[in-house]
């Protein structure tokens, strides 16, 4: 998972990416024949210091490789600290990825 | 983590922050599993928030009139309600639901997805109030090339 946040006056802009083909079920059928071999990216959260700054439960309909942008108050948080994110998939595999407050 | 350490840790952690931040991230597909399956917008919004009554105001929603790939249409909304929730619907598809934010103190309620739509349709943004009331936005949008057959 792709993680950029860049802070300016109190304010933390975060772009994110992450690699899934975020299968739906309909997509699975024509492929596969079966609606069950869907897969996408249920759960994303993002954390930085420890603290959860973003969570978010997702579907099928987010597109392939779905990119998230967000902001979040800045006024704890300092330029160097990580911002971590990741994510799980209806599947059960995990992805993560972070990136530096710059 | 047994009972008493995590009282004294809940305990401990709530006198140190001014704001109790919910740290606890909370999955809504586990929580409420209906809203996933649910065939229209109606129904996804009432499994979530167990009504249908919208106060259309408050929300800022921005898509494309008319979005040339249906695969990823981008969606930008914001609130400045102090808000519980975000969530995002969708009539085309054959499921309503997008994605639900949990919102926490550092969250800004200012997004940005990009989302697949398999024809025209209508997408519905709601913003749970600390106020326990429901507000939202609508955006129709024409989409030339379907996003959920390719």
């Amino acid at each position: 998972m792709k993680v950029k946040a860049k802070l300016k006056n109190g304010v933390i802009k975060v772009k994110s990416m992450a690699k899934h083909g975020m299968v739906t079920y309909n997509q699975a059928k024509k492929k596969t024949g079966n609606s069950e071999d869907a897969n996408f990216i249920t759960h994303i959260t993002g954390s930085i210091n420890g603290k959860t700054v973003i969570d978010m439960s997702t579907s099928q309909f987010l597109s392939k490789n779905p990119i998230f942008k967000f902001k979040l108050k800045g006024d704890e948080f300092k330029k160097g600290d990580k911002l971590k994110m990741s994510w799980v998939d209806r599947k059960g595999k995990t992805g993560k990825g972070s990136g530096k407050i710059k | 983590m047994d009972r008493r350490h995590f009282l004294s840790f809940t305990l401990g952690s709530l006198a140190l922050a001014a704001i109790p931040a919910d740290v606890k991230a909370k999955d809504f597909r586990k929580l409420k599993p209906s809203v996933w399956t649910a065939h229209t917008v109606d129904d996804a919004i009432k499994n979530l928030y167990g009504s249908t009554k919208l106060i259309e105001k408050g929300v800022k929603l921005k898509t494309p009139d008319v979005a040339a790939n249906g695969g990823a249409i981008p969606v930008d909304f914001s609130t400045k309600i102090a808000a519980k929730t975000v969530s995002v619907f969708q009539d085309a598809n054959p499921e309503s639901a997008v994605i639900v934010y949990d919102v926490n103190p550092y969250d800004m309620t200012d997004y940005s997805i990009k989302i697949k739509m398999g024809k025209p349709g209508t997408i519905t943004v709601v913003v749970e109030g600390k106020d326990g009331k429901l507000y939202a936005a609508k955006k129709s949008l024409d989409v030339a090339k379907g996003g959920c057959e390719g």
